[in-house]
């Protein structure tokens, strides 16, 4: 029984962000898509999912490619007013022509030229863990924001394999990981192959008379029902 | 790399003692190369040549200037700089794959170049896993659920990718450490498995 207790402490609870039982005990390593189409607050659910384990002393890393890095550190630190000295590492991908590392604020800031240097950006992501891992941060939270604009940058099958090679560092360091997609963006057959990437799936859509619902499929057993969020 | 033939390996160092040691250590496992200085090197280099052991500091073209001479010609070799200097992590933001500081040993030798070897060979998996989730993505974006659910090769097919994806993170270790998830992604960018 102690060991079922250890393993249940390891685990990432992320049902007090969105209210599903097969979101309360997310093992480490685990990626998810959070896929729905434009303006249906995908990124700001990955932001609360990094925020609330922020909370809690978890390492949050934020790979962008649409916001300023100083824009996402100052969100945080309003979001969560108790967050640490190198808690926080954004990794900016917009940043045209180079790469350079700095600190913005407290938090490890990594730039890389475009959303489709995957080298460069893989380069931010390790030194942003390192750092985090220095600091004594040995599990954490990464988003991914967002997928639909890499696509832009590069195919279908490099990106496919990038979120492979990205999950599987996530999980050799005991993250989970948050990644994000425009549904309405691509057709269905790229929206299956970047599903395949990934341990388990976040969908929302806009609701039927306002607001948004969400369901929840393949982290733990059968797809839940549609539930407004 | 078919099973027959041994891995290729090419040696471009200026010191003929150096060189001629690394192949003795390697010949027993490898088909080795030898060059001497940079533009042999380049010569030498054709799409059957596996991994190159690069010295950095070379009369004539820099192991630097070689490098990226390599990677324009989108080869799909791996590349381990060979220097006399204490690297740090900047060497892998140059484009080195893997780097190996002098003295070198033969244990330490044949390590680097087996690593970088299973590198591609990880490469290789994760191109075949993709072609088959690209096959069921087809088949899933193409037909009903029904349609699917009486698809003997859909569940084949379903089967066939759940096992490669345990195969790519079992035998191969996965992606180990940082070093391995840095050459793996420079493999997607090289584009080398097209």
């Amino acid at each position: 029984m102690a060991k079922r207790t250890e393993v249940t402490e390891d685990m990432y609870d992320l049902s007090s962000v969105l209210d599903f039982d097969a979101l309360s005990e997310v093992r480490p390593g685990s990626s998810i898509l959070i896929s729905g189409p434009a303006m249906t607050g995908k990124q700001r659910l990955a932001y609360d999912i990094l925020a609330d384990g922020a909370r809690e002393g978890d390492g949050t890393v934020v790979v962008t490619t649409s916001d300023d890095a100083t824009d996402v550190v100052a969100d945080f630190r309003e979001r969560v007013p108790e967050l640490e000295e190198s808690q926080l590492g954004v990794v900016d991908c917009r940043r045209e022509g180079g790469s350079d590392s700095s600190s913005v604020d407290g938090a490890y800031v990594h730039q890389v030229s475009s959303p489709g240097d995957l080298t460069g950006i893989g380069i931010g992501i390790t030194k942003t863990l390192e750092g985090l891992h220095n600091s004594g941060r040995d599990r954490g939270r990464l988003a991914l924001i967002s997928l639909s604009t890499m696509l832009t940058y590069t195919d279908k099958k490099t990106v496919f394999k990038f979120c492979h090679v990205l999950s599987s560092r996530l999980d050799a360091a005991d993250y989970i990981g948050v990644f994000t997609i425009d549904s309405g963006a691509h057709d269905q057959q790229t929206i299956q192959v970047i599903k395949q990437a990934f341990d388990g799936l976040i969908e929302v859509r806009d609701a039927e008379g306002g607001g948004r619902e969400s369901r929840v499929l393949g982290l733990a057993g059968e797809p839940t029902d549609w539930k407004r969020i | 790399m078919s099973n027959s033939d041994p891995p290729v390996v090419l040696i471009v160092e200026d010191e003929p003692d150096v060189a001629e040691t690394y192949k003795l250590w390697l010949e027993g496992d490898y088909e080795v190369r030898m060059a001497q200085n940079g533009d042999e090197g380049l010569e030498l280099l054709d799409e059957t040549v596996d991994v190159v052991l690069l010295d950095r500091m070379m009369p004539g073209l820099s192991g630097d200037e070689v490098l990226s001479r390599i990677r324009e010609r989108e080869l799909g070799c791996r590349v381990a700089m060979v220097t006399a200097v204490e690297p740090d992590f900047d060497i892998l933001e140059m484009g080195f794959d893997a780097y190996l500081s002098k003295p070198i040993r033969s244990e330490q030798l044949h390590d680097t170049v087996s690593n970088l070897l299973e590198r591609s060979e990880y490469d290789s998996l994760l191109q075949d896993y993709y072609a088959l989730v690209e096959k069921q993505a087809t088949l899933e974006a193409t037909k009903s659920n029904a349609e699917l659910a009486d698809s003997e090769e859909y569940a084949a097919l379903k089967a066939e990718v759940a096992e490669m994806r345990e195969g790519l993170s079992d035998t191969l270790g996965g992606i180990e450490d940082d070093d391995d998830f840095i050459a793996t992604l420079r493999g997607l960018s090289n584009g080398e498995e097209n």
